[in-house]
């Protein structure tokens, strides 16, 4: 009884007290409380899913016989599911919740609008799962991150036109005629999924195009995908939170504007580097090396940004769990960014091409630099949108688990990666011999999975200790969430 | 910068170059390929029979994972390596939609498997369980893809010929599928044993 008590007074608004100092925010928490709440959830069912279906893959790889005698959970079938069901459910989700509720409050009103982000997301959701129950029957596509079903697709599409006309609508209804850069990456976001996946489903669908360049247009839509969507929720989040944690503005705010330009610019036209060598055109895959090339120019503007707000405050990092993540998700992006770039470099590409380096790199973007940001937006969200305190003990665990499963997937992958590529590309090695030398990196990436599934399991421990958990004195008043200054606004 | 107008225009064109210089150019000015020839000279090779089904268990199963089906000339070792003579170019890909290249070589290069592997037995046992043949691979087995009957009278023909240790037990024969059949026709169907003008090979080069 007091359990459901508990989930009552959890959504009531009427079990807190209002503060008149901060009514415009409460408003605006309360209007996005459950698209937050709907995306929170799924993060953490998907995100569990991910990384049991990532546990299998791993396992697969130095022990192929395990769970080898069904056709349903074949390594061919459970990888693609693994690398969809991260991307799309973990990392859309959680990034999503965090990105859209940054989004609402920076247009500083509450919308009425919110069930069409709460209705889309949810149809995006049972369209991924269809998708998923699609690859595992046979259904799936060649394509990286493309192999959902086709017949699943369009409806993916149109769940995602209505998170992006959600965005469009807040942007739009901003109460301060300026912007802020938090805002111009989520635009980015959301409006480049629309354009490189419609692109990448015409092309590769609906009037496929010749043999060797469906292999291109794969190659674009991937990178664009790291690069124009995912990427930008993470900056977004960290463009936001830093200023409001720290009470001072980003270090070196004015050159947001030129680091967003040439990261869309150099981000745009890479796609097209892991195709050196292949079978089409020279010249095109050489766009894509300069493109990569020239990233570092975004790329040591951003990290000047955040590591230097984030090193200026350093003693306060320890002291909030979101802050924490968003520390983490920084150093990752750093990390992710040099590999990148270092892996596309002619020279370099040769030796890694075809090897684990890549998805080393990939799971780095994925579950470091993008997930731990997104976690460090959730909790911040989580106490706000609910009124209740964090179960720190339990977060800073997860906190833990979660760098070190990072650390060890990337790590072995990236440096088992690359020691594979010497073997494949620069030696007559045998391929048996091959598998046997890279075995105990793969172990390594088993280790770090086992890790991510403790994180994964505490999230969700965390999501649904935050709903039934009683509602202290404490937390029943308004002067529960303290005033933040409206940093955000301010360039310098 | 203030304003979404903004935003979306250059997010757009930046978009839009991207892809008009990285795929729409030179898929408009070299996919449009035509192959060499007709019959039985045409170039890229046809086939037919089982090969189409085989190709979609291919798909299906997601081999595409951990083989590729592309061999570079002026980089790597896959010549060294044995898995083709010369570089593939566009015109070897134009009858494969959708298309197998991969990016991932955790298993060896297919694109001329047809040619270094060519038997149907081996490649059946292989299949059914990669141990048999190339113990420590890490390939999954595929016995799913295989029934295992009673022999009543007589053995069928395509029985699978085991190693003991990997055999069924006595008055019982493994065959193979339809899928299994349709997929081993799609593997020796894959051969690189033409040569194409545009595509580089050691000949060309040294010359």
């Amino acid at each position: 009884m007091s359990l459901i008590n508990n989930i009552c007074s959890t959504f009531c608004p009427c079990s807190v007290e209002q503060s008149p100092a901060r009514e415009t925010e409460s408003s605006i928490d309360a209007s996005m409380r459950w698209p937050a709440l709907v995306m929170i959830k799924a993060s953490a069912f998907w995100f569990i899913l991910a990384i049991a279906l990532g546990l299998a893959t791993s396992v697969k790889l130095h022990s192929p016989s395990f769970l080898g005698d069904s056709a349903l959970l074949t390594y061919g079938k459970v990888k693609p599911a693994f690398w969809n069901a991260l991307v799309y459910g973990f990392v859309f989700n959680a990034s999503l919740a965090s990105v859209t509720w940054i989004l609402a409050r920076l247009s500083g009103q509450a919308m009425r609008n919110n069930v069409l982000l709460t209705v889309s997301v949810s149809a995006w959701n049972v369209g991924l799962l269809i998708g998923l129950v699609g690859i595992f029957i046979g259904d799936q596509t060649p394509f990286a991150l493309l192999e959902l079903p086709n017949y699943i697709t369009p409806f993916l599409f149109v769940s995602f036109l209505g998170i992006g006309l959600w965005g469009l609508l807040t942007f739009k209804a901003r109460t301060f005629r300026s912007s802020f850069a938090s805002q111009w990456y989520v635009l980015m976001a959301l409006f480049c999924f629309a354009w490189i996946f419609t692109a990448a489903q015409i092309m590769l669908f609906c009037s496929p195009v010749q043999g060797a360049f469906q292999a291109l247009v794969n190659g674009w839509y991937v990178d664009n995908l790291f690069g124009l969507v995912l990427a930008p929720l993470a900056f977004a989040t960290i463009y936001y939170l830093i200023p409001k944690s720290f009470g001072k503005p980003v270090v070196g705010y004015r050159y947001a504007g030129i680091a967003f330009w040439t990261w869309a610019l150099f981000s745009a036209f890479r796609g097209s580097a892991e195709m050196l060598n292949g079978p089409i055109p020279s010249w095109v895959a050489i766009v894509g090396v300069i493109a990569s090339f020239a990233l570092l120019l975004p790329l040591s503007t951003l990290a000047m940004q955040f590591l230097s707000s984030l090193f200026g405050n350093f003693n306060q990092i320890w002291d909030s769990v979101s802050m924490r993540f968003i520390f983490a998700g920084v150093i990752s992006f750093v990390l992710y960014g040099i590999f990148d770039v270092y892996g596309s470099l002619i020279g370099v590409n040769e030796t890694i091409q075809f090897s684990l380096f890549d998805s080393g790199v990939k799971l780095l973007a994925l579950l470091g630099f993008v997930g731990m940001t997104a976690f460090g937006g959730i909790y911040f969200i989580l106490p706000r949108v609910l009124n209740k305190n964090l179960p720190s003990s339990l977060i800073e665990m997860q906190f833990w688990a979660h760098a070190m499963g990072v650390m060890l997937i990337a790590g072995g992958l990236i440096y088992g990666g690359h020691s594979q590529g010497v073997l494949l590309n620069d030696s007559t090695t045998s391929l048996l011999s091959i598998a046997k030398i890279s075995q105990s990196f793969l172990f390594l990436s088993t280790l770090g999975m086992a890790f991510l599934l403790f994180s994964a399991v505490a999230f969700l421990v965390t999501f649904f200790w935050m709903i039934v958990a009683p509602r202290s004195a404490s937390e029943k008043s308004a002067l529960f969430v303290k005033a933040a200054p409206d940093m955000e606004c301010s360039a310098s | 910068m203030n304003r979404g107008p903004f935003i979306f225009l250059g997010l757009f064109f930046i978009l839009a170059a991207s892809w008009a210089v990285t795929l729409n150019y030179p898929q408009g000015k070299s996919g449009q390929l035509t192959a060499i020839g007709s019959g039985a000279d045409r170039l890229p090779h046809q086939s037919l029979g089982l090969v189409p089904k085989g190709r979609e268990v291919y798909q299906e199963l997601g081999c595409v994972a951990c083989h590729t089906q592309q061999v570079r000339f002026s980089a790597g070792n896959d010549v060294d390596r044995g898995w083709g003579e010369r570089q593939t170019v566009a015109r070897d890909y134009i009858d494969q939609n959708p298309v197998f290249v991969g990016t991932q070589r955790i298993g060896p290069d297919l694109t001329s498997v047809g040619t270094r592997l060519n038997d149907a037995e081996w490649l059946h046992r292989h299949f059914y369980n990669p141990q048999i043949d190339s113990a420590g691979s890490t390939m999954p087995p595929f016995a799913f893809l295989y029934e295992e009957s009673k022999i009543i009278g007589e053995a069928s023909n395509n029985a699978l010929v085991l190693p003991e240790k990997f055999a069924p037990k006595a008055g019982k024969e493994i065959t193979p599928t339809r899928k299994a059949e349709a997929l081993v026709a799609y593997m020796l169907s894959l051969k690189l044993d033409y040569d194409l003008p545009e595509a580089p090979n050691a000949e060309k080069v040294n010359y």
